[in-house]
């Protein structure tokens, strides 16, 4: 996007996302009526179980999280011109190493121990977001490519160890055992269901904002993602940034992982992150690359999943219809920009 | 492990099998590229024109019907991107992962619509193996290539049509131009966003049809994860083989190799976790693009959009 293009996207302010809550809603209410269920009921149903009771409003808070975390770890790429298609697979890297570390650190204080843990989850999803960024930067292979076959070798990774040395052999299914008690991250609101990640997601946001806008190397970032040869002619060493940035985002997506399990599911499970990779990247789009307007897209995001999940079970919505309406949110918003930009 | 493994003509007769959906892919996304076009929305298309050709199979019972679905999906998709691209000028990447992140909720979507819950999922015909005559009769060749189903002749002949098209005819030439240099290609006449219009819609059924390939030769069935990555890896292969039909489906065999190779392992080992067999077509892709990068040279003009007025 041209400096040009980013300037009209913050004059057009909040008219868009009103546009796309509008989109988002009629697509959803087409798709009940389409399964013959009675839209304006759904809808209403849908409002009541993400936003309109406490216990809603907390899963809602939940789903926030990792949402938040994933499309800071993409916009961070696109800020720095890479595009980051492997946030579930960092997801997945994060949650292993932070269901590890907690196993090795049962018994020690939760004060030792949950910091401990979120750091290993970074670690993890950096080293598996660094991989991508380092053959970027070495021989320029596309990262696009090499962060989605990372998917899948994290996935295998995933299986393996939950069916395999850490399984709970009394699941009988695809997942590991519980973490120890000291591991799992504090209550934020405890009758709602909310866990504390949500306040670490904001505080993670803030940090990318001041990382983008505040330091040296947010600057360098920007300048290399917006004109990588006048930023190198300007001294920015741009291979370096762009792989540094991937390593960053990775640790993003692998703090995501760590919180699911550390807050969420207390262990790792097989379908730790149903597409978040996914969506991370329409809502890294729709925030127009900012990582406050990440937090508000991504609550949004976050209340749509957990309202399409009530209809799933009420009017029998398959849950594959939440991306159906994300993605056409953002198709809509593309074509309205594209016709606005070059009149027929 | 031994040595006749690798080497068993079973194993041959499987990669072949296994490349037809990869061919396919990647003949399709070499003719979008040539024209300038990046189709990231690939895995996408893979995964709804196998829902769209398995459930009109399922529906009417017509492997015909169902492989025309799949292609029909493809184009579709192909022709949108086309036209974000094309008349909207909008980033071909944003475009082609919103589109990807739309076919893959789709797919599914309609599967369950339309096939509803089930215990056992329902099974539609896979394709019967069609030996051609005499040719398979060949110790061992005859075999590993000319007793296949009808899709291994289908995607060969698409194949030497599509290097034919590209390289021998003047449509051809426009069309790698377009993807070149479309400033120059414009001034003496060449119609690029026609062009890169048709490449899409073309391109874009080949990958569809790519996905179609899928239940009627592989599985049988329709799950979420069908494409498991056919696409994206599709997309590596248009960088191994040079942006050519003919290097990208070598890439193709030797992919499918490895695949086939990983399920032959699958069977006779047991030291070896099988996830970590599963991991490895994947590590192998990567290792691949690693190689093929150096020295790697896109279409000039691809993932740009073309804009008359705008000055280069």
């Amino acid at each position: 996007m041209t400096a040009g293009a980013a300037a009209r996207g913050r004059g057009q302010g909040v008219w868009p996302y009103a546009g796309a809550l509008v989109v988002a809603l009629a697509v959803l209410g087409g798709l009940v009526a389409a399964l013959g269920g009675d839209a304006a009921g759904a809808l209403a149903g849908l409002f009541r179980a993400s936003l309109g009771s406490a216990a809603g409003l907390g899963q809602t808070l939940n789903k926030t999280t990792p949402l938040l975390l994933g499309s800071l770890a993409v916009l961070l790429g696109l800020r720095a011109g890479v595009f980051n298609i492997g946030v579930d697979g960092q997801i997945y890297a994060g949650a292993v190493a932070a269901t590890g570390v907690a196993f090795l650190l049962a018994g020690l204080p939760r004060g030792f121990a949950v910091p401990a843990v979120l750091l290993a989850g970074m670690v993890g999803g950096a080293v598996l977001g660094a991989i991508p960024g380092l053959l970027r930067a070495r021989w320029g292979v596309s990262e696009i490519f090499v962060t989605v076959m990372l998917n899948f070798i994290a996935v295998f990774l995933v299986e393996y160890l939950s069916t395999g040395p850490w399984n709970d052999p009394t699941a009988g299914e695809a997942i590991t055992r519980a973490i120890p008690p000291g591991a799992t991250l504090p209550w934020l609101l405890p009758q709602a269901g909310a866990h504390a990640g949500v306040l670490l997601a904001l505080g993670t946001a803030l940090g990318v904002w001041a990382l983008l806008y505040r330091t040296v190397f947010g600057y360098e970032l920007r300048a290399a993602g917006d004109n990588p040869s006048a930023a190198s002619l300007g001294g920015v060493p741009v291979a370096r940034t762009v792989a540094l940035a991937l390593g960053a985002s990775g640790a993003l997506a692998g703090l995501a992982g760590a919180v699911e399990v550390s807050g969420f599911h207390y262990r790792l499970i097989l379908g730790l992150s149903p597409g978040y990779g996914m969506m991370a990247i329409l809502i890294a789009v729709l925030s127009r690359r900012h990582p406050l307007g990440a937090v508000a897209v991504s609550f949004g995001f976050a209340a749509l999943v957990v309202g399409t999940d009530s209809l799933q079970r009420s009017v029998g919505l398959p849950a594959s219809a939440v991306f159906v309406v994300q993605a056409a949110v953002l198709l809509v918003l593309l074509a309205v920009e594209g016709l606005r930009r070059n009149p027929a | 492990m031994s040595w006749e493994l690798l080497l068993d003509p079973s194993l041959f007769r499987l990669a072949v099998a296994m490349s037809v959906p990869l061919v396919l892919a990647s003949a399709g996304e070499v003719l979008m590229e040539r024209s300038g076009l990046l189709n990231v929305a690939i895995e996408g298309m893979v995964t709804l024109g196998a829902a769209a050709a398995f459930l009109a199979a399922f529906q009417t019972g017509s492997t015909a019907l169902g492989l025309l679905a799949g292609a029909l999906a493809g184009a579709l998709v192909g022709s949108v991107l086309a036209h974000y691209a094309v008349a909207w000028r909008q980033e071909q990447v944003t475009v082609g992962l919103t589109l990807y992140v739309l076919c893959v909720g789709l797919a599914s979507l309609l599967y369950r619509v339309v096939v509803g819950v089930r215990l056992t999922p329902p099974r539609v015909e896979t394709l019967p193996p069609l030996a051609l005559p005499v040719l398979s009769q060949v110790p061992v060749l005859g075999d590993v290539l000319f007793a296949q189903h009808g899709l291994v002749y289908a995607a060969a002949g698409t194949l030497v049509a599509l290097h034919l098209f590209l390289f021998r005819t003047s449509l051809g030439l426009r069309l790698r131009a377009a993807g070149e240099n479309p400033v120059a290609a414009d001034t003496v006449g060449v119609d690029v966003f026609r062009l890169r219009r048709g490449a899409a819609l073309a391109g874009g059924a080949l990958v569809g049809l790519a996905g179609a390939a899928l239940p009627f030769t592989l599985t049988g069935t329709f799950t979420e994860g069908i494409a498991g990555g056919r696409g994206w890896i599709a997309l590596m292969l248009v960088i191994f083989g040079r942006w050519t039909p003919t290097g990208a489906a070598a890439g193709a065999l030797l992919f499918a190799y490895v695949e086939a190779l990983q399920f032959k392992l699958a069977m006779v080992s047991r030291a070896v976790p099988p996830q970590f067999l599963q991991m490895l077509p994947y590590a192998f892709a990567i290792a691949v693009l690693v190689r093929a990068s150096r020295g790697a040279r896109a279409p000039e003009a691809l993932g740009r959009p073309y804009h008359r007025e705008a000055r280069a």
